[in-house]
């Protein structure tokens, strides 16, 4: 909502208040101020000159050269192309050094051949209102030399956000009211009672009184509709609105001094009274904005007695029924709409006014005579006219407000005992309420937003103003929750990876369809498991994630996009699902998903780029729950290569892949993009770690090494199967330390490959002998090749 | 005998003394002081000495093979020094590192930690709910008239079942007073969602952390020495904290809190970082009703709560001029976090 500064001060002393000051009320008042923008003329060196000599330029026929006095004590010569002065007469003049509005600095300069030191200007020019063509003559009393801003008013404009349990702060006036109270000037009081008389209405029928309890009118006859006068116009301009005639300018000026919306009729498209009626499903509406709009039952009209949608109430009027330089007599509506209804239609057919603004926070139910004695006031003083004897009143005005009490114990309490009672029975006071008998508060009507004891604590806390609370550091202890355990665990989590060099990322949360295909749950989905919202924003973010791969990947595809090439990235959080083709809903879990793809480490001097390959996924995994063995067990998945279980012991904890390639070409990624996702809630508890730690060994042990040659299609877990299932007590652990392949066949055959295998072998109750390992050993082999089918080479 | 001796010594020292490498030194220790050295040897014929003569030539014997280890030794110690000078020399310990992955946390989860490490330490435990929500937990419980603008489909993303993602973490206020009686100390980090187009300052899914304490004789002195104790550890000791006057459904009195931002080079200006209040008392009204008990008394039961956004708290803390960085997962701007 825009404030003139200078309207608020017909309202309110504030003299001597600097825009900060008055900035900083608001904004501890509750009102927030988002902007502040001061008209007039800004700049020092525009100063008041008698123009003591003019005559025609030399070298240009619409030029003349004059001399003027700035105060300087000596003349000034200026070039200048106005026609609309004499000599003698006083005129702004823009010495150089001067920034004018456009945005330019004066300079001295030679206009064809001739040197001009500065510039003698029109009202626009300096920031004035336009005013006639040519330099903006100023009264001769005007002294000589004084800058030309402080003669002239200037304003300020306040761009404020209010709060919507204050609708009594949408006006001039009630802005007024407010500061007052702060400034402690005292209330600005209740605007003084209507002085026009009532009359209960005989040409008003309200049919639906729920969502218009009271509705009011006057006729205005004989009218002249024209431009306003200036100050109306200034007033209006000054926030930002433009004028349109005078009658439609009153009603809107009356809004913004009181706060009540008004709206004028051209009395002559009526036919017979006014009528309140709910609209008749699918009845049209053209607005004065000339848009059309599908009403529904809903929806509040005013109509007359022939059935037209004159207006839909509060809202807007309608196109064929409002004033016009043709109008004489007018109907002046001032009315109290209900704000659930004025805000149903409104946002029903998006149509939005400073008036359904106003009637969907709630006006003043006391307000609407004042408005309407107010309106008719300025209406025959800017347009002449009759107005009728007393205004039609249907309805009455609803009272929304009751006695509030104050509990003490409690203000007491919660404001930490630092405001007083009497001290915050000022405060109400000033705010307009009243102590009664019983030592309950009576709430003005314009402050309905205050009906609970708690109401009344909040505007004292307001104007008493937190700064004067005392600070107090205390409270009760509670337990940890799971989910504190959870953070823990993802923290440490999130650590790991990152010192395993990885960058977490944060991916939005709502994907696209066309993402689905990346995405990689740790069960596959089905129909109806994907969750969509209603209304997306874009394509792009229509489908909750089911997965959080589908963002690492898009991450991934734009940094290649940016020519970054290593490319190792993890993202934490929840996903989201229906399971069983849509039979259980909305179910929430979190995972951890991890992308690699290019080199592992930047390329150096001394060191290669090496390709992320999947062992280095899997050997991250490894590295998160380093307690653990990880194993990848194959089992295919739509849309992906490589596709794997990822199994600590019997814990399924997630899935891995490798996208396929075509996808990877298509996402232009030059290198093999792999893919993890696992369920958060198995691996916090793998991070347990142990519950008891082990001795060390207290004897040597021995090594043997074994190359066996299988079917180069056999699964190297076929030959670990084998060694985990082995009861050989001396064998503590084996690793995989080669595996050879040829493809011409020369060393081995094509279809063969050889592994190889180091085998450690120790007793916890003495050294080995070499005849002890090598029975072990042989024992070993001897397993693997009845086992596994090997053949040792 | 006698002769032999000393020549077999001045040999091996001659040759001791000219070998260039340790190879070629074990040679020579072979060569004289193995089981065929000619040292070797030459010991081996003290028993064909004559017995007046085999202290004399034992003398000599220990001599000489006491000249020729030191000299060995000594030689040894020198081919290693010149060794290890030739292994350091050249060297340059200017040229650039080997370079291992680095990695870092994103700076929203980095603020976010931040954060809840300050609260946890005021006592503050954690507590979550879920993001798909339904109008009670979100709006009803939360003192939200049923037409709110925030509930209107424009601004909330809702799905077919009636369902919505929650438009802010308040939610999990109710949800934890519905599971446990007072007293409440809970922070609740975690994502909202509203229908705004994404753009520099805005991002329809964003993070939010939500605080919430619920007791007996909790005050507005609480709320204020909470989170005054907050922003002075977030922000340092000296970072200007204001409440001001605001409104919030679910919260009276309500504020919103501004810290002085101070950037070098831009004049110091207030920006707004957190909404708070004392809980409403309709709010525990409705997690009453929701847990059919009186567990939340009005008449007993006071308490705070507050709401910062994180995205703004990361922008704010490291100069972030664009929101959609934090989303974009950018390695540039990431590894600027390592």
């Amino acid at each position: 909502m825009n404030i003139s500064l200078n309207w608020l001060s017909t309202h309110l002393d504030l003299t001597g208040k600097s825009i900060k000051e008055i900035n900083d009320l608001l904004t501890f008042a509750g009102v927030e101020v988002e902007g502040i923008e001061t008209k007039g003329i800004a700049s020092e060196k525009i100063v008041v000159a008698q123009i003591m000599e003019s005559v025609q330029h030399p070298n240009a026929d619409k030029l003349s050269v004059t001399q003027v006095d700035c105060g300087e004590g000596q003349l000034r010569q200026i070039v200048c192309g106005a026609k609309n002065y004499k000599v003698g007469d006083k005129v702004p003049c823009c010495l150089p050094g001067a920034e004018l509005p456009a945005g330019f600095t004066i300079g001295e300069t030679k206009m064809r051949g001739v040197e001009s030191k500065g510039m003698l200007a029109a009202a626009e020019e300096i920031g004035l209102p336009k005013g006639e063509d040519g330099l903006l003559i100023l009264p001769a009393d005007f002294p000589i030399g004084k800058p030309v801003k402080e003669l002239f008013e200037s304003d300020v404009l306040l761009e404020l956000e209010v709060t919507p349990n204050r609708p009594d702060l949408l006006s001039h006036r009630g802005m007024a009211r407010e500061l007052g109270t702060l400034l402690k000037q005292g209330s600005v009081g209740v605007p003084p009672a209507s002085s026009l008389p009532t009359t209960p209405a005989s040409s008003i029928r309200i049919d639906a009184p729920d969502a218009c309890p009271l509705y009011t009118a006057i006729r205005i006859t004989g009218v002249t509709v024209k431009e306003s006068p200036n100050w109306l116009q200034q007033r209006l301009e000054s926030i930002g609105l433009r004028p349109i005639n005078n009658i439609v300018d009153v009603t809107n000026f009356v809004l913004h001094e009181l706060g009540q919306p008004l709206h004028a009729f051209d009395a002559a498209k009526l036919t017979g009274g006014i009528v309140v009626r709910k609209a008749n499903d699918g009845e049209t509406f053209l607005a004065l904005d000339e848009s059309e709009h599908t009403l529904t039952a809903g929806d509040l009209l005013i109509s007359d007695e022939s059935s037209a949608a004159l207006a839909l109430a509060g809202v807007m009027g309608g196109l064929h029924s409002g004033v016009t330089e043709t109008t004489t007599d007018i109907l002046l509506e001032s009315a109290y709409f209900t704000p659930q209804g004025i805000r149903r239609t409104s946002r029903r057919t998006s149509l939005t006014s400073d008036s359904s603004y106003r009637f969907e926070r709630g006006v003043d139910p006391q307000g609407i005579l004042t408005a309407s004695a107010l309106a008719v006031e300025l209406i025959l003083e800017t347009a002449g006219g009759t107005a009728e004897g007393a205004v039609q009143v249907a309805g009455e005005a609803p009272v929304l407000t009751q006695p509030v009490a104050l509990d003490a114990k409690k203000l007491d309490q919660l404001m930490g005992g630092s405001v007083s009672l009497s001290d915050a029975g000022k405060i109400l006071t000033r705010l307009g309420l009243e102590k009664l008998a019983d030592g309950t508060w009576k709430v003005p009507s314009f402050r309905a937003d205050l009906q609970r004891h708690i109401d009344l604590v909040e505007e004292i806390a307001r104007v008493h103003g937190l700064a004067k609370v005392p600070s107090r550091l205390h409270g009760s202890f509670v337990p940890s929750s799971a989910v504190d355990h959870a953070y823990d665990a993802d923290m440490i989590l999130r650590r790991r990876l990152a010192a395993l060099g990885l960058y977490e990322c944060q991916t939005i949360k709502l994907i696209a369809d066309n993402q689905l295909i990346d995405s990689l749950p740790l069960r596959p989905m089905q129909d109806g498991d994907v969750i969509r919202v209603k209304l997306p924003l874009s394509e792009d973010h229509a489908v909750m994630r089911p997965s959080i791969v589908p963002g690492l990947v898009a991450s991934a595809a734009r940094n290649v996009r940016q020519q970054q090439k290593s490319l190792r990235f993890f993202e934490m959080g929840r996903v989201f699902r229906n399971s069983g083709g849509g039979k259980a809903k909305d179910q929430e879990s979190e995972t951890l998903a991890i992308l690699l793809s290019g080199p592992v480490a930047p390329a150096a001097w001394n060191q290669s780029e090496r390709p992320a390959e999947l062992y280095d996924l899997k050997g991250l995994v490894n590295a998160l729950v380093p307690n653990q063995t990880i194993r990848f067990a194959p089992r295919e998945r739509d849309g992906f290569a490589l596709a794997s279980d990822i199994k600590a012991g019997d814990i399924n904890l997630g899935v891995f892949a490798r996208l396929l390639p075509t996808r990877e070409r298509a996402l232009d990624f030059t290198a093999p993009v792999y893919v993890a996702e696992l369920d958060l809630t198995k691996l916090r508890k793998l991070l347990a770690g142990i519950d008891h730690a082990e001795d060390l060994p207290q004897f040597p042990g021995s090594s043997r090494d074994a190359a066996m040659e299988v079917a180069a299609t056999l699964p190297n877990a076929e030959i670990e199967n084998v060694l985990l299932k082995l009861a050989e007590p001396l064998l503590v652990s084996f690793e995989c330390f080669d595996v050879f392949t040829d493809p011409t066949g020369e060393k081995l055959p094509a279809d063969r490959k050889s592994v190889a295998y180091r085998f450690h072998y120790r007793a916890t109750d003495r050294t080995l002998k070499a005849e002890d390992v090598d029975a072990a050993h042989a024992k070993v082999l001897e397993t693997l090749r009845s086992k596994a089918g090997v053949k040792f080479r | 005998m006698k002769e032999q001796i000393p020549a077999i010594q001045s040999q091996a020292l001659a040759q001791i003394a000219s070998v260039a490498d340790e190879r070629s030194l074990d040679e020579v220790r072979v060569a004289v002081l193995g089981k065929k050295g000619t040292l070797t040897q030459a010991a081996a014929g003290m028993k064909d000495v004559p017995k007046e003569e085999k202290a004399e030539v034992g003398q000599l014997l220990n001599a000489a093979r006491t000249a020729i280890t030191a000299a060995l030794e000594e030689k040894q110690a020198a081919l290693q020094a010149a060794a290890d000078r030739a292994a350091l020399a050249g060297i340059d310990v200017t040229l650039p590192a080997r370079p291992p992955a680095t990695g870092s946390l994103h700076p929203l989860i980095q603020i976010r930690d931040e954060a809840i490490s300050i609260l946890r330490r005021m006592g503050f435990a954690l507590a979550d709910g879920p993001e798909i929500e339904d109008e009670f937990h979100c709006f009803d419980a939360l003192n939200t008239p049923a037409d709110h603008p925030a509930r209107n489909e424009k601004d909330t993303f809702y799905f077919d079942s009636g369902k919505l993602l929650r438009t802010h973490t308040s939610s999990v206020q109710i949800r934890t007073m519905e599971s446990q009686p007072p007293p409440v100390r809970i922070i609740a980090p975690g994502s909202a969602y509203r229908r705004d187009e994404i753009d520099a300052t805005h991002l329809s899914v964003f993070n939010q952390l939500e605080g919430l304490y619920v007791a007996t004789d909790v005050s507005l002195p609480d709320l204020k020495g909470t989170l005054e104790y907050f922003f002075h550890e977030l922000f340092g000791p000296e970072t200007e904290v204001r409440f001001r006057p605001h409104f919030f459904p679910f919260t009276e009195p309500s504020f919103e809190i501004d810290v002085k931002l101070h950037v070098k080079g831009q004049a110091p200006r207030w920006i707004e970082v957190t909404g708070c209040g004392m809980v409403d008392p309709a709010v525990f009204d409705a997690v009453n009703a929701s847990r059919k008990d009186k567990a939340y008394d009005p008449e007993t039961t006071t308490g705070f709560a507050f709401g910062m956004g994180l995205d703004r708290l990361a922008m704010i803390r490291w100069g972030i001029k664009d929101i959609r960085l934090l989303i974009e997962n950018d390695v540039r701007f990431l590894r600027q976090f390592a």
